[in-house]
């Protein structure tokens, strides 16, 4: 599904981001990003969505060179892989229904289609009795839910996440990863960024950890630390 | 995946379309009345330019139309010479028409001319030579006609107004040199204004521009609402600019008229509806155009 090859991210301001990073995620993979913050989480996942350009390496996605795309070859990719943020990202003055229609009218979708593909997404993610609310009259979670039900609505093959459960406390962050879980059960390859132990932790799914923009560690059913499971702690 | 963009229209989403740049045109009025402002107040000078262009280079042309010709004989000039140049002019085709006045009608018209000044009756015989009066239909070529008749055998003189027309047509190219450059001037100004007004409302949306690209909407998705606000811009600008116009010309031209009967000032060769509809695509030109480009900064990929 993803295929990232010895890639380098340097930003303008010479900040190196990633240094030759190799990566394979197969096709309904769940895959937990870790690391503190600014070892190269985010970067990783923006090059995937072409949001930035590695300065060298290769970077495959669904069979797409992603580093090559150029203009209308971008909002193509960007229609088959869905993306949601710690900060939700919705527009404030559409409503929950109009938002995640939204996401359809860009792919240029028939009416007919959205208005049977939304209320179903909506159904999927809990919040088809809130459709006509504006996100400001929502909770984070619902609000999450939101971008979730806009990211997926266009069923994607990946869908990547960003800190998703960053501003969210514990019952919705486990109410969020639940719907993520759900969504990876129906085929969808799901990348998430996080530092939330606990749910890495709970979860057991693969765990790549960075560390000033290089893989650090990469295992299958890991745990946020390294062999380490919730309540031990690493001393040192 | 499939690359490109197809969109096949239909009700659902041409409604959704106009919602959105009908959204985005009533969310804040003071900017909106700015760039329309702006584009009338444009069009209004521009309009008005255009007008007293027209109107000047008018009188111009009915000023150098006027000038005419005068080719004058030796006193002992032969008729067969005066007929050789009655056939040059006729077969010259830059030549509009011609009189011959013979020596004895030149008299007439000069005691008519100088009644009670000159006492013509005194002369014992007739000073004056046969003449032709010339008119050319290209008052460019007046010059070049004349010194090619002062050729002609038997004339004696040619007199025309020469350093009129001279005056008068390099009126006419500064006037047009100037005008160019003043519409172009006029055109840039506007264009900046406009474009940093909708800079401005762009600015304001910058977080659902980058949200539109990001769910995957192209560079031309994100554009057209915005440039259907400019075209809509330049439309009600220019639109308000003719009214204005209208107004001013329906109030002020007859008295303008009147106060400088001299300049035969004469507004019914100029042409109204043509100028009107070419103020209107400017308008909708500027409005469309600055936006634009306005735009295509925020639209990275």
């Amino acid at each position: 599904m993803i295929s990232i090859r010895n890639v380098s991210l340097t930003y303008p301001n010479g900040v190196r981001a990633l240094d030759n990073v190799t990566l394979e995620i197969a096709k309904g993979d769940f895959l937990f990003l870790v690391g503190s913050s600014g070892t190269g989480k985010s970067s990783l996942l923006r090059l995937l969505y072409h949001d930035a350009i590695p300065s060298h390496g290769e970077i495959v996605v669904d069979g797409i060179r992603v580093d090559k795309l150029r203009g209308a070859r971008v909002a193509s990719l960007r229609r088959h892989l869905g993306v949601i943020f710690q900060d939700f990202k919705l527009l404030n003055d559409k409503t929950v229904w109009e938002n995640v229609a939204f996401a359809m009218h860009v792919t240029g979708a028939h009416t007919r289609e959205i208005e049977r593909q939304v209320p179903r997404t909506l159904d999927l993610v809990g919040l088809a009795h809130k459709s006509r609310m504006f996100p400001s009259e929502l909770s984070g979670g619902e609000q999450q839910r939101t971008a979730i039900a806009r990211a997926i609505v266009n069923n994607p093959k990946l869908l990547l996440c960003d800190e998703p459960t960053g501003n969210l406390d514990p019952e919705n962050t486990t109410e969020i990863m639940d719907l993520l879980l759900r969504i990876n059960t129906k085929g969808t390859t799901v990348v998430v960024a996080t530092h939330n132990q606990s749910v890495v932790d709970r979860m057991r799914k693969r765990v790549v950890r960075l560390e000033d923009g290089r893989i650090f560690t990469d295992e299958e059913r890991g745990f946020y630390y390294l062999g380490l499971g919730q309540g031990q702690v690493l001393s040192g | 995946m499939k690359s490109g963009v197809f969109i096949i229209l239909d009700w659902g989403k041409v409604k959704f379309f106009l919602g959105e740049v009908g959204r985005n045109f009533t969310r804040n009025a003071g900017m909106q009345a700015t760039a329309i402002g702006t584009v009338a107040v444009t069009v209004v000078l521009l309009g008005l330019f255009l007008f007293v262009r027209l109107t000047l280079a008018g009188v111009g042309d009915r000023l150098l139309k006027q000038i005419e010709i005068s080719v004058y004989f030796h006193t002992n000039a032969t008729p067969a010479q005066e007929n050789h140049l009655r056939a040059v002019l006729r077969a010259d085709q830059r030549v509009a028409s011609f009189t011959f006045v013979p020596k004895a009608e030149g008299l007439k018209q000069l005691r008519r001319q100088t009644q009670g000044s000159i006492d013509v009756s005194m002369l014992t015989q007739n000073p004056l030579p046969d003449k032709f009066r010339v008119r050319v239909s290209d008052p460019s070529q007046v010059s070049a006609v004349a010194e090619e008749l002062r050729a002609e055998p038997g004339v004696a003189n040619v007199i025309y107004g020469k350093t009129i027309v001279g005056r008068l047509l390099q009126l006419g190219v500064v006037l047009r040199r100037v005008s160019i450059a003043l519409i172009v001037a006029l055109l840039f100004v506007a264009a900046i204004i406009i474009s940093n007004t909708i800079r401005l409302t762009v600015f304001a949306r910058r977080r659902e521009i980058a949200i539109m690209q990001l769910v995957g909407a192209t560079a031309t998705y994100v554009r057209m609402p915005f440039v259907c606000e400019g075209l809509l811009h330049g439309l009600l600008g220019s639109l308000v600019a003719l009214v204005i116009l209208g107004i001013g010309k329906a109030a002020l031209w007859a008295k303008l008229a009147l106060a400088l009967p001299w300049l035969e000032l004469n507004a019914t060769h100029v042409a109204m509806l043509p100028i009107a509809l070419q103020l209107l695509l400017v308008g909708i030109a500027i409005g469309g155009l600055s936006s634009w480009f306005s735009i295509g900064r925020y639209l990275r990929t």
